[in-house]
């Protein structure tokens, strides 16, 4: 008989389940909070909505013209009182995106000013039909796990462009949407069409399949626009992303740290907004951090200190238990080259191993500028190795194979074992990367991996069937995009 | 004549504050034309500067300093001289266009401008045609720019350029526009004089057009 390992007796054995990435120690997070804290307290924040300073000053805030200090306290209550986690459906009402604990789900990102043409390879103003193809690409793509819009597009009514982008989403795929609107009318809307999916506005309320997103103005600054549409989804119970862009050295001081506090910050002040209107609304905090690049004065989506801050960022969301909006998959790039690649990996896995729970932007090119949606396919390849490295290394008797080991024996080979058979199926394999031999490569027409890219993105734009939705689904939509046509037509 | 300036310059070019006021006041002290010590000392000063930051050598944070310092030179001859006499390159209105909240940009194009010796006044974000249009009645400028960094934003330049015209005032003063989704065949096509994609090209533009 052979003597499993299991059977040795043993104490205090520990398992990394996973690979371990933790950027910040759990003191080192309370650190920034505290800061954050202080903040609040002692500079306060500008805030730039009548409603909102109303809330505030209700919720036991002070207030002094448009600037309000936070008490600690406060601030403490609102953290405990949102939700530690937050389950997103599908538009068909499973549930799929289980934002809690440090479950990853990787995306593309919104509202650029250009997108690259996947046929044509041109630059240019994105279309209704760039958002249908982006959806369709999204819906194909397994590591794809939400839409968002890939590009505010221009060939429509300019201040409806977003719930235009919206149907074009709910047109071409079924996956959950995290979405940008103008303002609280289109926001209605987006809601609007959003039930009508969902089969009302209380199932989509219960098994949300929608996030909205928002942005403030660092430092310290929050506009009606960013606040007001904070306290919109408290009332109406959809959850929200509220996110600052903020970057060392323009909207923060130059180093890692005081970047993290004004980043926390700046999303508490949405948090205390959000929780003041309806104690336990859901909230993820963002999002977008990083550096200045102090030549070209972009906000750089490839920097080391992308990855780096977002890591930081989500260990503190970890630490308040608040879910987490990170950013991967992106470039400073302009074109579909190897710095895009090694940009666009570096922060995907970094971002995967923190721990985050939604990482968007796996589709901007040109420091956000621009969408690719070649990028986005690349990018699910590169997820895919990230998620096989998420795996970690399973250490037991099976895994161990000793037995296997003791029969092959020395100067052996295991590929027609059984053991073999029944694992190397684990091996992460790939439909992008190429490993043929020269001469397979060289026979398949010697493609390079922006080639096969392209191909591949392509193929799903022309072939790519996303489950169509009910008639009567597609009608009720189509008459609100009218009604919100009418509505912009009257202010006119 | 005085030794001060080629010292100046170079503590501009360092971003030495105190420096620079100590030598300027010396400067003044020792009885120099308050001009000479703009022409000679400040402004070589940051032409070096720019040219360094154009080419790479320089950092945004660094050219910023090295305007302060310039600024607190100036601030100190400035009382000596007739405000006619005072050297600017050039009067420059810039704001960031309605319903657009984006100022970083627009907010660094008016540093480097100034640090170009331009003399700049900030009309904020979400300004309308009416509060361009008011801002060149007041202050006469040579150029106004706008920044939009929204696509659903930057149809809001037309707007100021046609007001412009409607007011007769379009020939009198030059329109540039910025902003990471304008490109210059979007300022042909809403006839802008203009565009430059960053700040330090910016301040080159303002000059070419003021020429
Ligand atoms: C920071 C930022 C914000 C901050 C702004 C803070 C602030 N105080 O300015 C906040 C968070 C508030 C914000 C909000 C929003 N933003 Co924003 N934002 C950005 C971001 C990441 C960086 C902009 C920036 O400051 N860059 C650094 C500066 C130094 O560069 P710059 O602005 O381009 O300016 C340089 C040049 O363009 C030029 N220049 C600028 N102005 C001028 C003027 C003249 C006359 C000249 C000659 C030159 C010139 O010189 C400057 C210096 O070199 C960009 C992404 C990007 N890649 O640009 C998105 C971006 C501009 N935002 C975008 C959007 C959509 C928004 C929001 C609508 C929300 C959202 N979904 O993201 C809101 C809108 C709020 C509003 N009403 O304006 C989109 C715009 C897309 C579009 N289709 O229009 C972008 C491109 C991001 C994206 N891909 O989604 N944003």
């Amino acid at each position: 008989m052979t003597l499993s390992k299991s059977q040795y007796v043993r104490a205090n054995y520990q398992v990394n389940a996973t690979p371990q990435l933790k950027m910040l120690s759990d003191d080192q997070c309370e650190n920034i909070l505290n800061g954050a804290l202080e903040v609040l307290e002692r500079t306060g924040a500008e805030i730039h909505s009548e409603e909102a300073l109303e809330i505030f000053k209700k919720g036991g805030c002070w207030v002094d013209g448009n600037i309000v200090r936070f008490p600690s306290h406060l601030i403490e209550w609102a953290i405990r009182s949102a939700p530690s986690r937050i389950v997103i459906s599908n538009q068909k009402g499973e549930r799929t995106l289980f934002l809690e604990g440090q479950n990853v789900y990787y995306g593309p990102g919104p509202t650029n000013t250009y997108t690259i043409d996947p046929f044509t390879g041109e630059r240019r103003r994105p279309r209704k039909s760039d958002t249908v193809r982006a959806a369709k690409v999204i819906d194909a793509l397994p590591n794809i796990s939400y839409a968002m819009d890939c590009g505010t597009v221009m060939d429509v009514t300019p201040t409806l462009s977003d719930v235009h982008a919206f149907q074009a989403m709910l047109e071409n795929t079924n996956k959950p949407i995290i979405h940008w609107g103008f303002g609280i009318d289109q926001y209605q809307d987006i809601i609007d069409m959003a039930a009508v999916v969902a089969g009302g506005l209380e199932a989509l309320q219960k098994n949300p399949f929608i996030l909205l997103y928002s942005e403030s103005s660092p430092p310290l600054r929050h506009s009606a626009e960013a606040i007001d549409k904070a306290i919109f989804a408290a009332k109406n119970n959809i959850p929200i992303v509220y996110t600052p862009c903020t970057f060392a050295g323009g909207v923060a001081p130059a180093t890692m740290a005081a970047t993290l506090v004004i980043a926390v910050a700046d999303s508490l002040v949405g948090l205390v907004a959000g929780q003041l209107v309806r104690k336990g609304s859901g909230f993820v905090m963002g999002g977008l951090i990083s550096t200045m690049d102090m030549s070209s004065t972009i906000l750089s989506y490839g920097a080391a200190e992308l990855s780096l801050l977002s890591a930081g960022l989500t260990a503190v969301a970890r630490y308040m238990k608040i879910p987490m909006f990170s950013t991967g998959g992106c470039t400073d790039s302009k074109v579909i080259d190897t710095q895009m690649g090694l940009e666009a990996a570096f922060s995907i896995l970094v971002a995967g191993l923190s721990g985050a729970n939604l990482i968007h932007d796996c589709s901007y090119m040109e420091y956000g500028a621009t969408s690719s949606l070649e990028l986005m396919t690349m990018d699910d390849e590169i997820i895919g190795m990230v998620k096989r490295i998420l795996e970690g290394v399973k250490v037991d008797d099976e895994h161990l194979a000793l037995d296997v080991i003791n029969k092959v024996g020395p100067g052996g080979h295991y590929l027609a074992e059984d053991h073999t058979m029944a694992h190397f199926r684990e091996f992460w394999s790939s439909s992008l990367i190429n490993r043929l031999r020269y001469d397979g490569w060289k026979a398949e027409g010697s493609k390079t991996m922006g080639q096969r890219v392209k191909e591949k993105t392509q193929d799903i734009i022309n072939n790519h069937k996303p489950e169509p939705k009910p008639d009567h689904v597609l009608r009720e939509i189509q008459a609100i995009v009218d009604r919100a046509e009418a509505r912009e037509a009257n202010k006119q | 004549m005085s030794n001060y300036y080629e010292e100046l310059s170079q503590s501009i070019i360092s971003g030495q504050l105190d420096r620079v006021k100590s030598l300027t006041q010396q400067a003044i002290g020792a009885g120099d034309n308050p001009v000479d010590i703009i022409n000679q000392g400040l402004i070589p000063g940051m032409s070096v500067v720019g040219a360094r930051f154009k080419s790479g050598q320089m950092y945004v944070p660094e050219v910023l300093m090295s305007a302060r310092a310039m600024d607190a030179g100036m601030q100190l001859v400035k009382p000596l001289i007739l405000t006619e006499d005072i050297p600017s390159a050039g009067k420059v209105v810039i704001g960031t266009v309605k319903g657009d909240l984006h100022d970083i940009g627009k907010n660094l194009v008016s540093m480097m401008l100034e640090s170009a010796g331009y003399t700049v006044i900030n009309v904020g974000v979400d300004a309308g045609p009416e509060k361009f249009l008011q801002a060149v009645k007041e202050h006469q400028p040579g150029v106004i720019g706008m920044s939009a960094l929204l696509t659903t934003t930057m149809l809001a330049m037309k707007d100021t350029i046609e007001l412009l015209k409607e007011e007769g005032l379009r020939d009198k003063v030059k329109v540039i526009i910025g902003g990471a989704p304008i490109s210059q065949d979007f300022a042909d096509e809403i006839g802008a004089d203009g565009f430059a994609p960053d700040a330090g090209s910016a301040a080159d533009l303002c000059k070419k057009l003021l020429a």
